[in-house]
């Protein structure tokens, strides 16, 4: 496509403008951009091009290559390695992955628009006690609507600070993860705030139901996923989150509201948040306010957002590239338990992942067309 | 005699105790092609952020057609068709030209879901109307991945495919090289004909001297000339540009 039309070498290209008349069409030269090819499988290698470096692909490699070597593994060995055995699948996978995946989500759509919560631990805990306690009290659906609601409440308060007051969201939320913290314990006391016969029924078949081989979990984390995409790479909205992360004076230039759409982002977070909550407190049964359990979530999160292609900056990820950065963290996790590994290489090893994956994300970030 | 289309009275601009614009008049008539020139730091760009209703203005009043504007803002601005090419080019390096293009004001159905293949299709047809840059392979490239020119030929292909009525371009063709430079200054006198305004910032004056019907040239904030086309030189405006007002006083003593 790069190769000169003949109309291209008109004689007026060397005289210097001044003393030449103005082309009296400005259309003086017309190439087509972008003529892209017929068959199906020529567009998709011409469309792969351009996917190229953009986060989801490389990593969703890595993980189908883990994946493999896993159910070799586990095929076997089936004692030795147990990936296959559907205690290991519907118990520990598809309950652990889309919890992650659906934080990741969360984190990831935050960085994207250029913020961070590091009070998303802190968050699970508080709306996931709300959960419980409104469950427990008026029943599940008013529970639900209370949890996620905490959840956006939560955020869209961090995220007022932030905007407002032009402090950086890294700072201001840290500084609120305390308060919400404490914020816990406040409504609930020291005790654990524990599920006890609301769980059973809808609660328990919603968010927790084993169906053998997979969990409700996974449902969900189809239905978060799907509406996450078409949200995040399909809606004007999610266009603008894009925007605003990427370039925020540009995004001010052309009319777009960098507050309200940052704003947007925390309550999108929040709800998220909120949701997982609920499936954390389901699958626990109990959380215990100001506990440190939940608190792991929010380094994991913006883990699995930047294994997944997330840029730290703002301005780029994916929807596909998050669940697969999640996916791959806790598969790894779940292969070193597998393995008999002492807990700190799990540790070690998580550690190492995000590493890499930062590293190579910077790599991408240069060879991204 | 009929209004002006955009009417400027006594804007000052202040940035904390910085004076950057003092008292500036002018107006752009309908169809009017006019030159907005100045030596670095004279103020040009501010007035093209005010004008585009991207930053307030500390005084000053604005009037459209003869109507009076409350407020310039880039809602009001965006309603009455105007457009500009910034010269920091406002484009997101991590996205699309597509998206690029219409960040913002994306062609969407009635949920507000973007359609892709009529954004790259026209994306594709308004890259190519004006100024035909090589290399650009695809409206679906990152603007990171594009050259200095490339990325300003996509600014200009949005602010083309947007403008209506008044369009602004802020030293546009500083990356172009020759042929499209040629083609966008061509492309101002024809817009002419369709009753398009458009403002020209640069600081090749022999462009300036080409395309435009009237410079106004500014000099630490102050308009200091006003002249139409055929009452001025390109030796008269380099005068009032590159030695101010004194300057322009000593060229016009010498002349006359
Ligand atoms: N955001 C800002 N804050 C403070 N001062 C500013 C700001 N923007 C511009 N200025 C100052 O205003 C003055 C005019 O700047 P402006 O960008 O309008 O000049 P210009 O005529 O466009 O120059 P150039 O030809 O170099 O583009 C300069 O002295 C500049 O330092
Ligand atoms: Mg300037």
């Amino acid at each position: 496509m790069s190769d000169k039309t003949p109309g291209n070498s008109s004689p007026r290209k060397q005289t210097p403008i001044l003393e030449v008349p103005l082309p009296t069409e400005a259309v003086t030269v017309r190439r087509k951009t972008g003529g892209e090819p017929d068959t199906y499988l020529g567009r998709l290698a011409y469309n792969l091009q351009f996917i190229r470096g953009r986060g989801a692909l490389e990593i969703s490699i890595v993980l189908v290559v883990l994946l493999a070597g896993y159910v070799i593994a586990s095929l076997i060995s089936p004692t030795g390695f147990a990936f296959l055995n559907p205690n290991n699948l519907s118990g520990v996978i598809s309950q652990s992955v889309p919890v992650l995946a659906i934080l990741g989500l969360a984190a990831g759509i935050l960085m994207i628009a250029g913020e961070f919560d590091l009070s998303l631990g802190a968050n699970i805990t508080l709306s996931a006690i709300i959960f419980i306690q409104t469950s427990e009290a008026a029943g599940l659906w008013l529970g639900i609507a209370a949890g996620v609601g905490t959840g956006v409440v939560v955020a869209l308060i961090n995220g007022l600070i932030v905007v407002y007051t032009k402090i950086p969201s890294f700072i201001a939320t840290l500084g609120m993860s305390f308060f919400w913290m404490g914020a816990g314990i406040f409504i609930n006391g020291t005790s654990p705030a524990a599920l006890t016969t609301s769980r059973e029924g809808t609660m328990e078949f919603l968010f927790a139901h084993n169906f053998g081989s997979f969990r409700s979990q996974l449902v969900w984390l189809l239905i978060i996923g799907v509406v996450a995409w078409f949200f995040v790479h399909r809606h004007r909205l999610g266009n603008h989150i894009f925007a605003v992360g990427g370039n925020p004076a540009a995004a001010e230039a052309i009319s777009i509201n960098t507050k309200k759409v940052k704003l947007m982002s925390f309550a999108i977070f929040g709800g998220l948040v909120g949701f997982a909550s609920i499936l954390i407190a389901v699958r626990t049964s109990s959380i215990q306010p100001g506990g440190t359990a939940t608190e792991d979530f929010t380094l994991f999160a913006i883990a699995a957002a930047v294994v997944g292609g997330t840029s730290l900056t703002g301005g780029r990820g994916s929807v596909i590239g998050i669940i697969v950065g999640a996916a791959l963290i806790e598969l790894i996790r779940n292969g070193l338990l597998l393995a008999k590994a002492p807990g700190f290489y799990i540790t070690l090893f998580v550690g190492v992942t995000i590493v890499i994956a930062a590293i190579f994300n910077k790599l991408m970030e240069g060879k991204a067309r | 005699m009929s209004n002006a289309l955009l009417r400027i009275e006594g804007v000052s601009k202040k940035y904390g105790p910085n004076t950057v614009l003092k008292d500036v008049s002018f107006e752009i008539g309908q169809g009017e092609v006019v030159g907005l020139l100045g030596d670095n730091g004279a103020g040009k760009s501010t007035l093209v952020k005010i004008m585009s209703g991207v930053v307030d203005s500390t005084a000053g009043d604005f009037f459209w057609d003869g109507q009076k504007i409350d407020k310039m803002n880039r809602e009001v601005t965006e309603r009455l068709g105007v457009e500009t090419i910034f010269q920091d080019s406002a484009l997101v390096p991590q996205m699309t030209i597509t998206r690029n293009i219409f960040m913002g004001r994306e062609v969407t159905n009635r949920l507000g879901f973007m359609k892709m293949k009529e954004m790259d299709a026209v994306a594709a047809e308004v890259l190519d109307s004006v100024v035909t840059i090589e290399g650009i392979k695809s409206p679906k490239q990152l603007v990171s991945s594009l050259s200095g020119g490339q990325a300003q030929a996509v600014a200009i292909a949005r602010a083309v495919h947007f403008k209506r009525s008044l369009l602004i371009l802020d030293e546009p063709t500083s990356a172009l090289a020759v042929r499209a430079t040629e083609a966008l200054l061509g492309y101002l006198t024809q817009l002419k004909g369709e009753g398009v305004s458009s403002v020209l910032v640069t600081h090749n004056l022999h462009h300036a001297y080409q395309v435009c019907d009237r410079h106004i040239v500014m000099n630490h904030g102050k308009k200091i000339m006003d002249s139409r086309r055929e009452d001025t030189s390109v030796e008269e405006l380099t005068a009032a540009v590159v030695e101010g007002a004194v300057g322009l006083q000593r060229f016009r003593e010498g002349k006359f």
